[in-house]
């Protein structure tokens, strides 16, 4: 099984290298081989420079395409190479390594066709949560997500994902441009896959802004919604 | 309609026809999308120079005075090129992402076979 590990990174120059240090070190210590690609999404401060600089496998996108085009090109360059697993991991260092295998492993024994890795599933986890407003958002989601797709998901927002190969093709075609996690999620619910949620912890960030600073108008909330209604009313064929 | 109410619609027409003809030339506008704009246009000029059909066209739809029905065909007209013209952009939007991301991928293959 050959797992890739697709890293967006928009403006990440103080995290980005520690992010792949620890990729690195994590395959030394634990024989592992995971391959990993950064997504240079049009970053405008150094990031480039210290992919370049560091030898660090990256594919530099000509102009911001936002999340959802960053990770998606870090699908279509899993599809090309061949690979089987696929997994989104942040560039900022919210994501933590060790929870790889637990993310891959239902995967491997084909349980299910993607596995997200979910703050609230482990309710005595002392990670970072985030906060109470975002919460509660995140709750409202998972209350459209079920009604879509009489599925129950708690981290709809999660950015820490594994998916499988037929996925990866999946997602290589075709991908949320807009609020891709809650998106993604709910079409690939609706067109019978199985998603399975498995206990992480996150970090909260060391550096930089987190790029949902939408959260705090309710037009994030309103055009997730609205997203969300949409991919309810589309046909789909597996 | 006054005279120079005439003649002030028809010289506003013909310079935004001209307008529209000068963009196309120039290929600022492909001639797909200067219909949009040519046809409502000529339809006016129409109104304003056969000088029966808008008062009759007023009374066949019910509205209480031509002006009325002009600014409402108008604003009709306006909304659907709008709507076209966001169906243009979703679509613009999505091709350009293609673009970025197979371009970006070919040239950090280019860089990994040099």
């Amino acid at each position: 099984m050959r797992v890739l590990l697709v890293i967006p990174a928009y403006n990440e120059e103080k995290n980005i290298l520690s992010v792949t240090e620890s990729i690195n070190k994590y395959n030394k210590e634990n024989k592992s081989k995971y391959d990993f690609v950064v997504i240079n999404d049009g970053s405008t401060d150094h990031t480039e420079e210290v992919l370049v600089k560091n030898k660090i496998n990256h594919i530099c996108l000509l102009k911001n395409l936002g999340i959802g085009g960053a990770v998606q090109t870090g699908f279509k360059y899993a599809y090309d190479n061949d690979y089987d697993i696929a997994i989104q991991f942040d560039g900022d260092g919210q994501h933590d390594i060790n929870y790889v295998k637990d993310l891959v492993a239902p995967i491997i024994q084909k349980e299910s066709d993607m596995v997200i890795g979910s703050r609230f599933i482990d309710k005595d986890s002392v990670g970072f949560k985030s906060s109470s407003a975002r919460r509660f958002g995140i709750k409202i989601i998972s209350f459209f997500i079920k009604l879509v797709t009489r599925k129950k998901i708690l981290d709809t927002t999660s950015g820490f994902r594994a998916i499988n190969k037929n996925l990866i093709e999946a997602f290589a075609k075709e991908y949320p441009a807009e609020y891709p996690e809650p998106v993604s999620t709910t079409e690939v619910l609706k067109k019978g896959y199985s998603v399975k949620e498995v206990p992480v912890t996150m970090k909260e960030r060391t550096n930089g802004v987190s790029s949902i600073r939408t959260w705090k108008n309710c037009y994030y909330m309103m055009n997730v919604v609205l997203s969300i209604l949409v991919v309810g009313l589309r046909r789909y064929k597996k | 309609m006054s005279f120079e109410l005439k003649l002030t619609s028809i010289a506003f027409l013909l310079v935004v026809i001209l307008i529209i003809a000068s963009l196309v030339v120039k290929r600022h506008i492909s001639v797909k999308y200067s219909f949009v704009w040519l046809l409502p246009c000529f339809l006016l000029l129409i109104f304003v120079l056969v000088p029966g059909i808008l008062s009759s066209i007023t009374n066949l739809f019910g509205f209480q005075t031509a002006s009325n029905m002009i600014f409402a065909i108008l604003i009709g007209f306006l909304m659907i090129i709008d709507i076209a013209l966001t169906v243009i952009v979703s679509k613009l939007n999505e091709k350009v992402r293609l673009l970025v991301q197979e371009v970006s991928l070919l040239r950090s293959n280019k860089k990994h076979d040099k």
